[in-house]
Parts: C-alpha cells; structure tokens; sequence
C-alpha cells in the first residue's frame, strides 16, 4: 500500500519555508562581514638605546552561524578551541625577559597590554555555568599546550591556577588565571604561533622574523588574544613585542660638543631581513613609527616642526601619512609615521630607518608608583615578601592637590608550598608603620590548600598622593614537599609568579583625533581602547629545603627497626613475668626439665636416641613440619591472590 | 671529554616498573581479545620516530644537540613533523648561556642550524619523565592530552626510537632524577607488540653501557642499536670552544655522517649503517640485537625507519584498517573527552564552590534554634559564655561530687 | 619526707617563665620545630582567627589544625599585636598560670598516689620494709620537675598552646585519682577534643575510678589475707570491688561535656562548613600526616621519603602502633592505673604524628610521681645524658640543615630517631622496673 500523498498544504509550507530560509541566507551572506586580515608592526627607539618593535596580527572571523564551519583566512584551530571550550576571552602571552618599566615607560598602552610576566601567562574567561569551568579550563591547557609545544598542561593541576574575582579583572567567577614563570620561551613556540598566520613568515611583515634576531632582544614577548561573543565573532589578535639593541649603522656616534648621538637604526639592521610586500590576504600591511611624548616635547621646545627631517633625526623614507597621538588628559603625547607596505614589492623591498642628528635624551612616563616585589629573611624556614611602592612623583606632572590619594590593586598568587600567613600584613608608608585598615580598602583572600589550591590575594589599597614610598610585608613559612614533588633540579628554587599591581584612577588610553575611524588600523584601535595602568612585579625565586633524594629505603628501614624495637622489647618487658614463673616451676618440676635436658642433649648430638626423646623429637618435627606447610600453603595463597589481582 | 659514567646506586624507586605491573592484567586481557582480529600480518604504511633527549643542564648540550640531528635526518627523510615525537629534557636553543640564541650546532664550524625555522617540540622540560615516555609508548594517556603528544602508530608502523642521555648498567638517567630500566623498556615494548603498535620497532640509543638496555626485550620485530657495550663509556666528539661544550656524541656523529650522503631515494640498507661504525672512530663498540628481528639487514633499507618512503598500493575500495586498528582506543582529543573530566569531579572545583558559599549562612538546626534564643548575639560572643559556664559547671559539678 | 624548699623553688620558676616572657622576644622559640607543631602553633592560631573574622572558614588554607574553643579564647588575645616582639605576650602569661595550675595538680596527684600507697602498705605490713629505702615526697618532685623541666620552660614561653593540652590531661588524671568524674570527663573531653591521642586514656582513667589509685597487685592482698587472720578481710574486699557507680557517673559526664564541647564548637563554626570540617582538619590532618616540616618525631621524614602507593598502608601501621600496646599494658598494669596513664602518655608523646618537647615535659613531669616506684630503674645515667644530647644536638642539626645549608636533613632525622630510641628505651625500662617492683613487694609479703 502506497503511503498517503501529503497534504499540498504542507508542501506549500515546506515551499515558503523553504524560500524564506535562502532570502535570510543570501541576505546574512551580503550583509556578512568578511574573514579579515591586518598586519601592522610598530617601531619605536627607546631611551635607553635600544629600539622595540611590536608586530600587530589581528585575524577576525565573522559570527561561526553565518558562515559555518569553513574558514578562509581565520586559524580553524582556533575556531575550535573557541567553539569547544566557550571561550569568551582568552589571553596567552610567552615571554622571555623582564620590561623594564623606569626606561621603557609605564604609562603608555604599550607597557600595560604587551608588558608582561616571565614566562607563561594565561587566562580564560568561559561562558559556561561555573561547575564545568575548571574541568574545562584543564583540557584547555592541554590543547594549548599541544598547539604552542609548551608546557602549558602543568596548569591543569589546581595547584597551579586560581580564580581572581576583581584583582586581576573584574569577572563574575568565570576567569581562570594561571602563570609558569619558568617556561622557557623559544622557536617552537613562535613557529606554531606563526603558523596562525594566513602567510605564516613566508610573507608580510611576519618574514621580519628571523629568530636569531628576534631572540638576541632583550625583551621578547609573544601574546595571543582571543575574544569572541556572538555579535562579534572571533577576532583573534597576535601581537609580537621586542625589544632589541640595534646594529648601529655607523660608528661616528659621538657627537662634537652635545655628547653622544642615539644610535640609528633601520629595519634592515634590527631583523637582519628586508620587507618585500605585504602578506597579499592581508586587509592593511603597515608599519608605524613612533616617537614618545619624552621626544615630541623636546622636539617642540626646540621650536622645529615634527616633519620626518627635522633637527634633531631623518627617516630613510618620507611617510604616507602623521598621525598625532593624545593621551587622556588631551596632551600630545606622541607622534606615529604611518608607511604602507602595499606599495612594495620583491623587486622594491622595503626598508626605514631612522638617523639621529643630535644627541637627545629624553625619559619615558612612568606609572604613578613603580612596583618591585622582593624576599626578606635567610634560611629555609620561613621568610617574607616584601612589595614596595616608588613613588615616581607623577601626580605633580598632572596638577594634583596634595591632600589627594591614589588607588592601587594588587593581584598576587602564591603556589601553596609558600604557606602565607595573610595576618602578619604590615605597611609601612614612607617608614611608618600604619594600620592596615588605614591603607586597605578591600581584600580578598583565598588561602592556599596544601597539594590543592594555591593562594590568592586580591587588595585595594589607598596611599596618599605626597606619599614617597610604600612597603608591604607579609609573612611565610615555607613548605616541605613530599621527594616526588620535587623537581629534577629542586635545588634552583621555586618560583613565585609575578605580582601585578594595578592603577584603577590612571587610564593609558591614547587618542588619535586626526585617524579616520573608518580606515582604523587595530594596533592604533588597540591604543585606544580604555586600559588601566599596570605593572607586573619580579618573578621571586623560593629556594625550599630539599630532603635527601637517595634516602627513602634508608629511612623506611630506619624507622621501622626503631618501631620494631619499641614494640618488641616493650612486649619483652610485658611477658617476663612468664619466663620467670616458668623457671619456677622448672626448679619445682624435675620431669619438665628433664624432657629439656634431653631435647637439648638430642639437639646437641644425635646417639642414643632413647624412646622419650625420639618420641619428643617426633613431636618437635611434626610441628617444625606443620610450620614448614603452613608458611608454604600461606606463600602460595599469598601468591596465587597476588598474581590474580 | 668523556662522558658520565654512573655505577648503579638504589636511588628514587623504579616506579615506573610498578606502574607497568599495575596495567599489564588490563593489557594482557586486551591482547587475547584482539589477537584474533589481527592476525594477518600487515603492511608497512607509516612510519614514526620518537626522539628522546633526557639530560638536563646546559653542559649536555650535546645530547640535545644529538637529538635535534636525527629529528632533521628524519625529517629531510620525509617523516612529517606530526609523526616525530620530540622530547627535549632542557631548553638549549633559548639558554642564557647560548652565545647563539634560537640556534643549536653539532658543529663547530656552525653552518648548520638544527634549531632552524621550523622545529616543533612536543614534550620539554619537566615532562621529560619516564612516566610520560612509557605513556607515549604504551598509548596510555589522560583524555585531554592531544593528538600531537601521543605516538598513534598502528600494526603497520615503523618506528624509530632514538634515545640519548646518561646511561649506566640496565638503566638510562632520565634529568638526573629518575631512571629508566631495561625491564621497563622492554616491558613497554612488549605492550606495544600486544597492541598492535608497531610492525617493527628500531631502536636506536647513545649512551654509556647502551647494549644493556636492550637485555630484556624478547618482543618481535624489534632490531635495537647501542653506541657502547657493557663496561664502555660513549664518547663525546668534539667540543665547540665558542659554546663552551661539547657538541655531539660520536656514535651520533657517525651515524649522522652516513646520512648526510644520503637522501630520500638511496637504497642504502641498515647493513652498510652498521658496518659504517667503526670502533677506533666511536672509541666504543657499536652493538646491535637482531636476534629479535627476522628480515635480513642488507635488504632492509635504512628509509624504512629513518625515513617515510613506501609503496603506493592501489585498492578498488576505501582502506578501513587504520578505522579498525584505532576507533576504539585512541580517543580524538578534540572529541569528547571533555565528559570525562565532567565525570570526575574534582575536589579543587568543589572546596572553589564551597568558597563561593563562604558569605551564605548555612542552617545548622539545633544551634540556630539556640542562636536564636540568644538573639542574634555574635557567635564569639556566645562561645565565649559558653566556655564561661562550661567553667562554672565544672567546678560545680566537681564541688558537688566531692 | 618533703622537701624542703619547695615554694621557693616553685615561685622561682614560674618567675623565670615571666622573665623569659617579657624579655625573652629574642629567642624565637615560636618557630622552633622542637616547640611548636602544627597542631599547637600560635602562630597558625592568629592566622585562623584573622580568617574567621574575615568570615572565611578558619580551616581554610591549611593552617590552623586546633579545636575552635582555643580560638575563640586565645584568638582575641593574638590579634591586638603591640609592635613586633610580644606579640603574643598575653598568650603566654595565660600559659605560665596553665602550667603553675597543672604543676599545682600534678602535686596533688602526688600527694593522692602517697596516700594510696602508704594505706596499701600499711595494710600489707611493709611500710618499715619498703620505706627504709627511700620514702619521698613524689608530688612535690614531680610538680618540680614539671615546672623546672627545660622543655616545659620552652614550650610555656615558646607561645605554642600544647601547655593546655597538657593541663586537661593532668586534669583528667587528678580527677580520676581524687575520683571526682566530671572533672575526669571534663579533662578527658577536652584533652581529646584538642589533640585526639589523649583518647586512650579512657583505660587508666576507668580503672582509676573504679579501682581506686595504684596500689600492690590484687595477688599480693590474697596472699596477705590467706597467710594472715581473717580480721584482715576487710582490706581484700576493698581492692576487689570495681565500683561501677563511680564509672558510670563518669561515662555520664562524658556524653555531658563532648555535647557540651561540640555544641560551642558548632556555634563558633555556624557560619562556615561546620563540625565536618572540623574533624577532618584537626583528627584528619592529625591521622594522615600532611604536614611534612621537621620535628623531633621520625615520622616527617619517613612520609616525606615513602613511596606514594605505600603512603596508606603506613599511616594506618604507624596509628594502629600506638593502639596495639594498650591493651597489653592495661592487662599487665591494671592495678596502677595512674602509672598506666604515664605509659600511655609516654608512647603517645613517642608516636604521635607531631610531637613536640611539650608532650616529653608532661610525661617526664608524671614520671616523677613514680620516684619510689621506680628508684630501681636501670640505665637512668644513660637516659638522662642521652635526653641532654638529643636536645642539643636536635638543634644544632636543625641549624645546620635549615639555616646554614651546611649539612642535611638525615643528621637532623638521625636526632630524631635517636630521641625515639631514648623514649623506647625510657617506656621499657620504667616498665620492666614498676613491674620488678611489684614483684620484690610479693616476694616481701609473709606467705
């Protein structure tokens, strides 16, 4: 029997539904926006000599309901981990080197999201109910480390991650935070970082990275953000930050009468390489040069104009285009060369550098309070952490009343075997010894769990504007680890990652009045976005007491013969009573010790066995054999039971 | 220089040994069931290389050194990146010391780069462990370890297994803490043959005394090389002054000097690899076990271990023995694992919960009811009366019992 | 006979508890491994009354492992910190009346065991026999050497809170000796309730109250009573009887007090996880040895070097170790309970997961009750010097391991198991001559 035609009701349904479904498609893929691709690098000399240079990738993928699963120029890697994990934001950062904060300044959007800690630094926020968060965020560290060939799944232990509610970020229990300030950072970490590229370092500004170059830097820091929502899609930022000492181009660096020239540098030079065009997927190839606020001013006070040859440096090549830069209190603060590497090609490399005329010094903006963190105490007992705060006296630069007072939050985790007794906080402002609850306004503590959970500490603190110097002191004992939770080299220490101390009241952000918005570039959309002042401390290295690695079947027979001892001569001294009434009653009881004269004289020579005594040594060798096959039938269960589990 | 020589020693306990007790049952009931299924033999298809250097510190340099030449033999051999397991004890390349960062030589005349461009390490550092190499043999890992980190050999693969580092009688050092028996190495063998991962296994190792690793092995179709006998030292080959140590190990050196003539297509056989050793040049016995291994040598060519070259088979239908051999027992890391974790719920994410509880007041019973009796007093407070009467009755009670 | 300068001697030391308190800051002996454990830190007791009134669980973060009734006692007396040195200067007076109070109690105890005793050998005829030997005061020596032993000055000034947990179980033992049961149930309850192992105690303690204070064994009043005129009668038929309204009136006031205790407890934690918790961070952490820092126990260090897959079996050996005994003891000593106390205390003070020098002080302190007892024991030069060198080397070994980096942590682990040695050696001995004692005065009897 044929089934029954459908109702043509349905089929026109089916038919309408069907037409509504493709108009929606074709207009979501028309109004869609594309796979997109910028490359952009930023250079920039600094004080003290040297020149940084900032790679800026910034891939965005469309949201995934749009356009599927297929992907043109977005990492499908990451698409997924994306996908897989829920993740809404995600930052990992490889570095190598500490920045320094006094020379390379503190107070620009460079130091405070491209600077950061020694080593690994990840955090996730998941949108995901927070019972399935850490078991997530564990299979999130493998993947990770799997993808960048590091050692990132040694966050996967809760020894080694913590959830900051308000210090770190402010977030609603959804953020894992985790740091391996020892990771080494090297070129198998770059070249799967690389490999995100759509043209990888085959071209575009990405081929700049020749890795003996790159890794001769001082500072070398490689970053990848993530954020994604649903209106967003995916964006994905790859950002490379170095810091390098330049190839100086010609010797003649001493000036006649100023002093000594700046050295000059162009890319050639830094990365031993040549730019030939840009990566040909990529939506902007451009590169930046940037000179700071500590320049611009000298620049103006000497009365010239900031034109790419002018008193004081020439650039190799005239840029496409000025952009000034604001900082948030509407002062100049820097000026940026913008060159577009679209115009080069193979055949017309591209190459700038910059020649110093004269001599010019100059300081970078400093963050309000510089912040160094450092151990107290000798021995391996117990010591403390000391966080001190500089001031850099920079409430005077803007105006502030002195009756004023500056906010700052410090974040700091502390692996469990640095056991913190968070009641010893001291502070002591300028020398004094103050209160805490002069200077704290808010603290969150999560104590540390041994082998479990590590500490937490989350604080708001309010000094005085006049305020020179701040220290903070809290005390610890150490822990004593168990031999297999040491490390193969345990006698270099532990370490304790980086604290980061942040600046809630001062706000980094640049402003660019005169860049069309349109034509945005993401680094410069980067350096606008509203960023607090931060700066993270030293990585502190805890040397532990190690206990002797060879030892243990040493110590387990040690202690055992002394148990041994204790219970066995203690039973002794019980049950003499036993012996001693025995003894009595061999001297009553002539017969008993006769049968032991015997059996001892038996034992002794075996002649004459007379009846008792081969009756007795029958007996006696019943028994003997008696024990023989219970310890035998004993071994043999012992052994058929253990070969069976 | 000479390299270490170590006397055994009872040092940190052979856990890897239990360790590999505690899974064999599982193993063995595994292999009867399967046994059936893969009886007939199967083709060589892929080939694999796992790498293995397991010294730390900076003055090993040459071990690490050691291993990077053979990852870039293999890999000019055609062994794609995804197929070499890499396990580097220690960061070389980034040191502090390295007078050239990012780069690593076994040379001193410095014109090879084995660093290179492109170098993917999958397990470095700490994760250098016995623990973590016997799991990459045997297959055992956790959920979440991905695809990359895991060896996912099959019946039908070659595998080379080169192992460098400081070894002694029956052991090899893996970062100066832990040690690796010849009981283990063959124990893990022995896993593998059972499951299935290898057709044929090579291995490959330089290291003081290396013949003795390879005492216990009785698994078929595996042909195993050492650089030195029982009681002889391997040498190091030269030092670079500029490094500051020494840059290669001798058994390496020569083995990589025989493949530095070849290339992907030569049909050189593991017969001239061998016969290529010469002992005044390694200063030590080269050893190979092939009593274990049933083809002969001089028609074995070198590529199938040391490369990835092999026929092109044309079949009418869809090859499904890679499906068969690993659907069952080599969970996609991307697929769904992320349930398991779910499953075991750890305790650190619950004390996390119960932090998150630390404002709510939880009901009690029996000491709200008093609490409330008490009008909302603080609870110091109340204790502190409570200890206060627990005083007075005692001493009445005492008082009163006199 | 009593001895002479008794209250001078007594008032001198607890005078030199306060110097040592008052000016002493400079000695750390907080943070001395032999002083302060885990357990009886003060230190970790300032850190679990900050996080309590933070309103976090004071358990949390590993730290505090004490009862909760001692922090809300001694909690507020840490936190008001005057600057630096005396921080827990209040703390420690409390401690040096702690100690005066066991000592006075200890000398109490004395004086009842006295009584006992002469009263027995009164009856039994050997008080000219016995007592030409040697016929001293034990109250008065064992409060003495109580108050002047080293260990108990450092542990009183050293601002750790075991001289409490000694205080309850001298209470528990007075109480039991002068047959008060609440004040017996009220010490056993907190002496367990602070630092679990007291808990053996209960044996001693019921047969003290039911029996009545060490006395001869029952054999020799039968032997007594059979050789002599029925007149006598009267004293075998005190010996035998257990009164079991004594130990039921006790039992009563253990359920009274440990609901008493838990009670106050469960107000003090309402606000966090509660009782659960609180077992498992003080028994718990007290059961499986978590803590791995050094002391003067062997234990550290053998869990610090054992293989993980033995790590249990351990633990549950080394607990059952101090429970194996006790039955044995209690059978072979069962007529004088007080001393089986000691015993008990002394293997505890041996095999406890943290022990301290807190824990030797008190036995050594009720070791001295058993001065006429024990005047035959053997090895006493032995034992005495050996006790003076584990106590300077201990530290010096400490020093040089921890501080100095010089030597390692097996010298230091080799005073320990050096130390336990002494203890077994101290526990046997004792044992094997009380047992002699009792022995020489059946052999004394007339039969």
């Amino acid at each position: 029997m044929a089934p029954p035609p459908p109702p043509s009701g349905t089929v026109l349904f089916l038919y309408l539904l069907l037409l509504f479904l493709l108009s929606t498609a074709a207009a979501a893929s028309a109004a869609a926006p594309e796979e997109e691709f910028t490359e952009e690098l930023l250079l920039r000399p600094l004080p003290d000599r040297k020149a940084l240079a900032h790679f800026y990738f910034r891939s965005s993928a469309p949201p995934a309901a749009t356009v599927g699963r297929h992907h043109h120029l977005f990492p499908k890697a990451i698409s997924q981990l994306v996908k897989k994990y829920h993740i809404s934001e995600l930052e990992l950062s490889f570095t190598q080197g500490r920045w320094n904060y006094e020379q390379w300044g503190g107070f620009d959007p460079m130091s405070t999201s491209n600077a950061k800690p020694p080593g690994v630094e990840l955090w996730a926020v998941f949108d995901l109910p927070s019972s399935e968060i850490d078991a997530t965020w564990k299979n999130l560290t493998h993947t990770l480390s799997g993808l960048f060939c590091a050692s990132i799944n040694f966050l996967e232990s809760s020894t080694a991650f913590s959830a900051p509610r308000w210090g770190f970020k402010l977030n609603e229990g959804n953020l894992r935070y985790g740091a391996l300030p020892r990771e080494a950072v090297c070129t198998e970490n770059l070249t799967p970082w690389l490999k995100l590229l759509p043209c990888r370092d085959k071209a575009g500004i990405a081929s700049l990275l020749y890795r003996p170059s790159i890794y001769k830097g001082y500072y070398h820091s490689q970053k990848l953000k993530l954020r994604s929502s649903q209106s967003l899609g995916i964006i994905l930022d790859q950002t490379l930050t170095v810091v390098l000492q330049p190839n100086t181009i010609n010797d003649k660096q001493l000036h006649s009468n100023l002093g000594q020239l700046q050295p000059s540098w162009s890319m050639r030079h830094l990365f031993n390489r040549k730019l030939s065009g840009k990566c040909l997927v990529s939506k902007y190839s451009r590169i930046f040069i940037e000179f700071d606020k500590g320049i611009v001013d000298k620049v103006n006070k000497s009365g010239s104009d900031l034109s790419w040859n002018n008193e004081f440096f020439v650039l190799s090549n005239g840029p496409d285009r000025l952009i000034k830069g604001l900082n948030n209190l509407e002062v100049q603060s820097s000026f940026i060369y913008e060159y577009d590497v679209s115009n080069y090609s193979e055949e017309k490399p591209f190459d700038v550098g910059i020649t110093w005329k004269l001599p010019l010094i100059w300081s970078c903006t400093p963050s309000p309070f510089h912040a160094s963190r450092f151990l107290m105490g000798s021995g391996n007992e117990r010591g403390s952490i000391a966080l001190s705060f500089t001031s850099t006296n920079l409430q005077k630069i803007f105006g502030s009343p002195n009756d004023c007072s500056i906010k700052a939050v410090i974040f700091q985790m502390v692996p469990w075997y640095v056991k913190v007794y968070y009641h010893s906080l001291e502070i002591f402002i300028d020398g004094n010894r103050k209160t805490v609850s002069d200077v704290v306004d808010k603290i969150h503590v999560t104590p540390s769990e041994d082998k479990l959970l590590p500490g937490t500490l989350e604080m708001l603190l309010r000094f005085p504007c006049s305020m020179q110097s701040a220290t903070l002191t809290l005390d610890f004992d150490k822990g004593f680890l168990h031999i297999d939770e040491y490390p193969p080299d345990a006698n270099q220490g532990f370490d304790i990652p980086s604290a980061l101390v942040s600046f809630p009241e001062f706000n980094s952000a640049r402003n660019y009045p005169e860049i069309d918005p349109l034509l945005g570039s993401p680094l410069l959309e980067n350096f606008q976005e509203d960023t607090v002042v931060k700066s993270y401390t030293e990585v502190l290295l805890v040397p532990l007491t190690t206990p002797d690695f060879s030892m243990p079947y040493n110590v387990i027979t040690f202690t055992c013969t002394v148990l041994a001892l204790y219970f066995g001569s203690l039973l002794n001294a019980l049950r003499r009573r036993i012996g001693e009434e025995e003894r009595e009653l061999t001297k009553t009881a002539t017969r008993h010790g006769l049968i032991r004269l015997l059996l001892a004289k038996l034992r002794g020579q075996k002649v004459n066995p007379t009846e008792s005594g081969s009756l007795s040594e029958s007996t006696g060798s019943k028994k003997l054999l008696f024990k023989v096959v219970l310890v035998a039938v004993a071994a043999v269960l012992f052994h058929y039971f253990s070969n069976n589990s | 220089m000479a390299s270490g020589r170590w006397s055994r020693k009872p040092s940190r306990p052979p856990r890897a040994l239990t360790l590999l007790k505690a899974l064999l049952l599982p193993v063995l009931l595994l292999a009867f069931s399967s046994s059936s299924a893969a009886a007939a033999a199967a083709m060589h298809n892929n080939n694999w290389a796992v790498l293995v250097c397991t010294s730390r510190f900076w003055f090993n340099y040459r071990h690490m050194a050691n291993t990077l030449s053979l990852y870039r033999t293999v890999k000019r051999l055609g062994i794609p990146d995804e197929r070499i397991i890499l396990m580097l004890a220690d960061d070389m390349a980034c040191n502090p010391r390295n007078s050239y960062p990012a780069q690593v030589f076994n040379n001193e005349n410095h014109q090879l780069n084995l660093y290179g461009d492109n170098v993917e390490v999958d397990y470095r550092g700490y994760e250098v462990t016995v623990e973590n190499f016997l799991r990459i043999l045997t297959g055992r890992h956790e959920s979440a370890v991905p695809r990359s980190k895991r060896l996912l050999s099959d019946e039908g693969s070659h595998i080379l297994l080169y192992m460098t580092g400081h070894g002694g009688d029956e052991f090899l050092k893996f970062q100066d803490s832990e040690e690796l028996q010849s009981h283990d190495l063959a124990d893990a063998v022995k896993q593998m043959k059972e499951k299935h991962r290898f057709k044929e296994l090579l291995i490959m190792v330089d290291t003081c005394q290396a013949a003795t690793l390879f005492s216990q092995l009785h698994s078929p179709g595996v042909l195993a090389i050492g650089s030195s006998m029982k009681g002889e030292n391997s040498y190091s080959h030269h030092l670079d002054s500029d490094i500051g140590v020494s840059v290669v190990d001798r058994f390496t050196y020569y083995t990589l000097a025989f493949f530095e003539k070849l290339n992907m297509y030569s049909n050189a056989s593991l017969n001239s690899l061998f016969n290529s050793y010469d002992r005044s040049m390694l200063m030590s016995t080269a050893y190979y076990r092939m009593d274990l291994y049933e083809r002969p040598l001089n028609e074995v060519p070198v590529t199938n271990f040391f490369g990835s070259v092999m026929k092109t088979l044309h079949t009418d239908s869809a090859y499904t023995g890679f499906l068969a051999a690993h659907d069952d027992e080599v969970p996609m890391s991307m697929r769904d694992n992320q349930h398991d974790h779910f499953m075991s719920k750890n305790e650190a994410s619950a004390r996390r919960l119960n932090r998150e509880k630390e404002a709510q007041i939880i009901p009690h019973g029996w000491t709200e009811v008093l609490l409330e009796q008490l009008e909302g007093k603080n609870t110091d407070i109340v204790a502190l009366y409570g200890l206060g009467a627990m005083g007075i009755l005692l001493a009445l009670s005492t008082w009163l019992s006199m | 006979m009593a001895i002479r300068y008794y209250w001078p001697m007594v008032a001198a030391a607890i005078g030199f508890r306060f110097v040592l308190v008052l000016f002493g800051g400079d000695l750390h002996l907080a943070s001395r491994p032999e002083v302060s454990t885990p357990l009886t830190s003060l230190r970790r007791l300032a850190e679990g009354y900050w996080l309590k009134q933070a309103s976090m669980s004071p358990y949390s973060g590993s730290m505090y492992h004490g009862s909760p009734l001692l922090l809300s006692v001694l909690g507020p007396l840490t936190s008001n910190r005057s600057g630096g040195k005396n921080a827990h200067v209040y703390c420690s007076l409390i401690f040096v009346a702690v100690d005066f109070l066991a000592a006075m109690l200890i000398q109490a105890t004395g004086r009842i065991l006295q009584m006992s005793r002469n009263r027995s050998l009164k009856s039994l005829d050997l008080t000219k026999a016995v007592n030409n030997s040697a016929n001293v005061s034990a109250g008065d020596i064992a409060s003495l050497i109580y108050l002047w032993n080293p260990w108990a000055i450092v542990t009183c000034v050293g601002s750790c809170t075991s001289p409490i947990e000694n205080l309850m179980v001298v209470i528990m033992i007075y109480g039991a000796c002068s047959r008060l049961a609440p004040l017996a149930a009220f010490g056993y309850v907190i002496a367990t309730h602070l630092s679990l192992y007291p808990a053996i105690l209960i044996v001693p303690v019921i047969l003290l109250l039911g029996y009545g204070p060490d006395a001869p064994t029952t054999k020799v009043f039968l032997l007594k009573s059979s050789s002599s005129s029925k007149s006598d009668m009267r004293t075998s038929l005190k010996i035998q009887r257990f009164s079991w309204m004594t130990v039921l009136h006790f039992i009563f006031w253990l359920f009274i007090w440990s609901g008493y205790v838990l009670l106050l407890s469960s107000i003090i934690l309402k606000k966090v996880d509660g009782l659960n918790e609180m077992f498992e961070k003080t028994y718990g952490f007290i059961l499986t040895v978590k803590d791995l820092s050094p002391n003067i126990g062997v234990l550290w260090y053998f869990f610090a070097e054992v293989f993980d897959f033995f790590r249990s079996f351990f633990l549950t050996v080394f607990n059952m170790n101090i429970i194996f005994m006790v039955l044995p003891l209690a059978i072979r000593l069962k007529h004088r309970p007080c001393f089986l106390a000691f015993v008990y205390t002394a293997i505890v003070a041996m095999l406890k997961s943290y022990p301290s020098a807190g824990d030797s002080a008190l036995y050594l302190g009720l070791l001295g009750l058993f001065a006429n007892e024990l005047a035959e024991m053997q090895f006493t030069f032995f034992l005495c010097f050996g006790y003076i060198g584990v106590s300077l080397h201990s530290p010096v070994m400490h020093n040089l391991w921890i501080w100095r980096g010089t030597g390692n942590a097996n010298f230091y682990f080799a005073t320990g198991l050096a130390y336990t040695c002494l203890q077994t050696v101290l526990v046997v001995e004792s044992v094997g001559s009380m047992i002699k004692h009792d022995r020489k005065l059946r052999l004394l009897v007339p039969s």
